[in-house]
C-alpha cells in the first residue's frame, strides 16, 4: 500500500533512496517531458549497473549512456533527435566508451505493450507487429508463436516491471496525484508497471485542485511514492503548456558531446559542478528559462494552466 | 523546368504529399514526411488526420514539430492520448498510411535504423543506429507505407544488414506468410525519382523521375539491377503555391533545412526567429 498522505520530498532523496546500484528504471514522456533533472541526479549520485527499460526517450537516456550509468538498454529508439545524433549511445555500443552497454532491441508499440503488460500484472502480451523483421532473430526474450485459437502468427514480449519509474508531470499534489497535458507516451502504464514510482512535477496544486478536473488525473496518488517539485525539469526539452525546447543549448550539448572528453568536460561544468538542478538552472539563467516560457505560450496555451 | 527554384528536399515533400490523401488517418514521423503530412492537410487532404507516436492526433499545430511527441503534436488537437493506444488502433486496422524513412533500403522495401553492422556484429556493430522506434509497427500494421529517402549505393543495398522494418521480405508472399496480414511499402519517394513495387513480385521499379533526372542515372545510384516502368513518368515541376505554403510553414527552414540546427546562433537570435515565424502561422489555423 503507498497509501494517501503527504509524500513530498525532495529530488536527491527520492533518487537515493529508490534507485539502487544494478536496479531497473524507467523514464516518463518522450523528448517531452522527460526527466531530465532526475538523470542529473542519477548522474550525481554516480549510481551504476542500471538497466533502463524504455519505449523512446532522447536527451535524458543519452547523458546516463555518455556517463557510464547504464549496463543494458531494453529499448526501441534512443537518440537526440531533430537536434543530433546519439553520440553517447553509439560511442558506449560501437566502442564500449565509456563501458559496454547491452543494447535489447524492441519496437515502440512492443516496448508500450511491455508495459501495458506490467500494468495488467500479467506476464506477456502478443501482438501483430514484429514479424517478419530482424528485431525478434537478435532479441530471445522475443517469442513468434501461433495463436491458439485463430492460428495467427504473433510476437509475444515479456512484460516490464522496472524497480522504479520517474515521469515528470504539469501538476501534481502532495499525495502523488498528477495531471498531465500533452503527450502521455506510456507514462499511464508505466506508473502502474513500476514497483516505485517517483514524480517530479512543474508545480505542486491543492487536492482541490485535482478534484475540479478529475478526468485529467492520469496518475492517481495510489501509484506513487515520492512526490518532489522541480520547475523547468525537463530542459532543454518541452513541456506542454509550460516551456518550449532549448534548441540552442542542446546544438551547443552536440558540439562537446562530438567526443567522450568532451562530453565529460559538459558533465562538469553543468552536472557534477552544480549541487543541484536548481543551480543548473541559475547557470541557464532566469530570463532565458522566462523566453522559453514565453515560446511555449505563444502556441500552446492550455486554459486550466497558469 | 520551372522558371523559379526549389530545393530536393521541398521536391521531396511536395511529391510525397500526393500520396497523402483526404479523410485518411495518416502516421508521419519528423522532417520530410512531417512537412508532407502538414502541405497535404493544407492543401489537397483537409481533412486528413495526422496521427503522431507520443499520442497526438489530429493536432492543428500553430509551429512545426520538431519530434513526434512535442508540445505542437497536440496543439489545437482532437485528441491527445497514449503510445500504446495510438499502435493499438493501427493494429485494429483504423490507420491508413504511414510516412517512414530509413537508413538503408533493399529491393523488396526493408527498412534498416539498427545498425549497419559491416563485418561486424550486431552488438558491436559498425555503427549502430537510433533503432526501430515505431517504424517497425508503421511498416507492420498500417493499410499501407510511403518510404522517403534520398538515393545512392550506400543505402539502396541488395542487402540490408538488418531488418527493422519489414517490407516485402524476400518478394512475393512471403510477407503474408511472415504473419503480417495486410499493408506493406506502395512507394519511395527519394530525391530523384519515385519507385514503386511489382504487384506480384513485390520488387521495386522506377515508375517517375523529377526533371532533369535521367533513367541511368537513377540505376547508378542502387547497388541491385533496378527494373524500370514501360513507360517512366516525368514529375513536373512542384506548384508554386505548395512551394509558398512550405516556406510559410518553415520560414526558417528548421525543417527542410536543418538551419537553427546547424547554424551557430545565439539564444536571443533563436529567440526572435521563432518568435517571428509563430506571427507568420496563421496558415495553420
Amino acid at each position: 500500500m503507498k497509501g494517501n498522505h503527504d509524500k513530498e520530498m525532495s529530488l536527491k532523496d527520492a533518487v537515493g533512496k529508490f534507485l539502487s546500484d544494478g536496479g531497473s528504471f524507467s523514464f516518463g514522456g518522450i523528448g517531452a517531458r522527460e526527466p531530465v533533472a532526475v538523470a542529473h541526479e542519477i548522474i550525481r549520485q554516480k549510481k551504476k549497473d542500471l538497466t533502463f527499460i524504455t519505449a523512446t526517450t532522447l536527451d535524458s537516456s543519452n547523458i546516463l549512456l555518455g556517463a557510464g550509468c547504464i549496463k543494458r538498454l531494453e529499448m526501441a529508439y534512443s537518440w537526440i533527435g531533430v537536434v543530433g545524433s546519439g553520440l553517447n549511445l553509439r560511442r558506449a555500443v560501437e566502442k564500449g566508451i565509456p563501458r559496454k552497454v547491452e543494447v535489447v532491441d524492441y519496437s515502440n508499440f512492443a516496448a508500450s505493450c511491455r508495459f501495458l503488460a506490467g500494468a495488467m500484472n500479467i506476464p506477456y502480451m502478443p501482438l501483430r507487429s514484429l514479424l517478419g523483421s530482424d528485431i525478434p532473430k537478435y532479441n530471445k526474450d522475443i517469442i513468434i508463436t501461433n495463436d491458439p485459437y485463430s492460428g495467427d502468427k504473433l510476437a509475444l514480449v515479456p512484460a516490464a516491471n522496472p524497480d522504479v519509474a520517474f515521469i515528470h508531470v504539469q501538476k501534481a499534489d502532495v499525495l502523488g496525484n498528477c495531471q498531465i497535458w500533452g503527450i502521455l507516451a506510456n507514462d499511464v502504464n508505466i506508473a502502474r508497471a513500476a514497483k516505485r514510482l517517483v514524480i517530479t512535477c512543474e508545480e505542486i496544486v491543492p487536492t482541490s485542485e485535482i478534484r475540479k478536473n478529475p478526468n485529467a488525473t492520469a496518475i492517481p496518488c495510489y501509484c506513487v511514492d515520492a512526490v518532489a517539485k522541480v520547475p523547468f525539469g525537463s530542459h532543454p526539452l518541452f513541456v506542454a503548456g509550460c516551456y518550449w525546447s532549448d534548441i540552442p543549448f542542446r546544438r551547443n550539448f552536440m558540439m562537446d558531446d562530438s567526443t567522450q572528453e568532451g562530453f565529460e568536460k559538459w558533465l562538469d561544468e553543468w552536472v557534477y559542478g552544480v549541487k543541484d538542478f536548481n543551480e543548473y538552472l541559475g547557470k541557464i539563467g532566469r530570463d532565458r528559462l522566462q523566453k522559453l516560457v514565453e515560446m511555449e505560450l505563444d502556441n500552446y496555451k492550455i486554459p486550466e494552466l497558469r | 523546368m520551372a522558371d523559379y527554384k526549389y530545393s530536393t528536399a521541398e521536391l521531396m515533400a511536395v511529391t510525397c504529399s500526393y500520396e497523402l490523401k483526404d479523410q485518411e488517418l495518416v502516421f508521419v514521423g519528423v522532417g520530410i514526411p512531417m512537412m508532407a503530412g502538414l502541405l497535404a492537410n493544407k492543401t489537397h487532404a483537409r481533412n486528413m488526420i495526422i496521427v503522431y507516436e507520443g499520442g497526438g492526433m489530429g493536432a492543428i499545430s500553430r509551429r512545426l514539430a520538431f519530434t513526434i511527441s512535442d508540445n505542437s503534436t497536440t496543439d489545437n488537437a482532437l485528441s491527445a492520448g497514449e503510445m500504446w493506444r495510438v499502435f493499438a488502433d493501427t493494429q485494429r486496422g483504423l490507420v491508413d498510411t504511414g510516412v517512414l524513412g530509413g537508413a538503408q533500403i533493399d529491393k523488396y522495401g526493408n527498412l534498416n535504423t539498427t545498425a549497419i553492422i559491416g563485418d561486424k556484429t550486431y552488438q558491436e556493430p559498425a555503427t549502430r543506429l537510433p533503432g526501430s522506434g515505431g517504424g517497425n509497427d508503421i511498416a507492420s500494421l498500417c493499410g499501407k507505407t510511403i518510404i522517403v529517402m534520398r538515393l545512392g549505393k550506400s543505402r539502396f543495398v541488395s542487402k540490408v544488414d538488418y531488418i527493422t522494418s519489414t517490407g516485402y521480405v524476400a518478394g512475393g508472399d512471403s510477407r503474408e506468410k511472415s504473419g503480417l496480414k495486410w499493408g506493406g511499402p506502395c512507394c519511395v519517394v527519394t530525391d530523384k525519382c519515385v519507385l514503386r513495387f511489382d504487384k506480384t513480385s513485390r520488387e521495386m521499379y522506377l515508375d517517375a523521375v523529377y526533371p532533369g533526372v535521367t533513367v541511368e542515372e537513377v540505376k547508378d545510384n542502387v547497388q541491385w539491377d533496378l527494373k524500370t516502368a514501360d513507360n517512366i513518368i516525368q514529375i513536373p515541376p512542384p506548384p508554386m503555391d505548395y512551394l509558398e505554403k512550405i516556406r510559410k510553414m518553415d520560414p526558417n527552414g528548421i525543417i527542410l533545412g536543418g538551419k537553427t540546427i546547424t547554424q551557430k546562433e545565439s539564444f536571443d537570435d533563436f529567440y526572435h526567429k521563432m518568435k517571428k515565424s509563430y506571427q507568420e502561422t496563421d496558415i495553420f489555423l
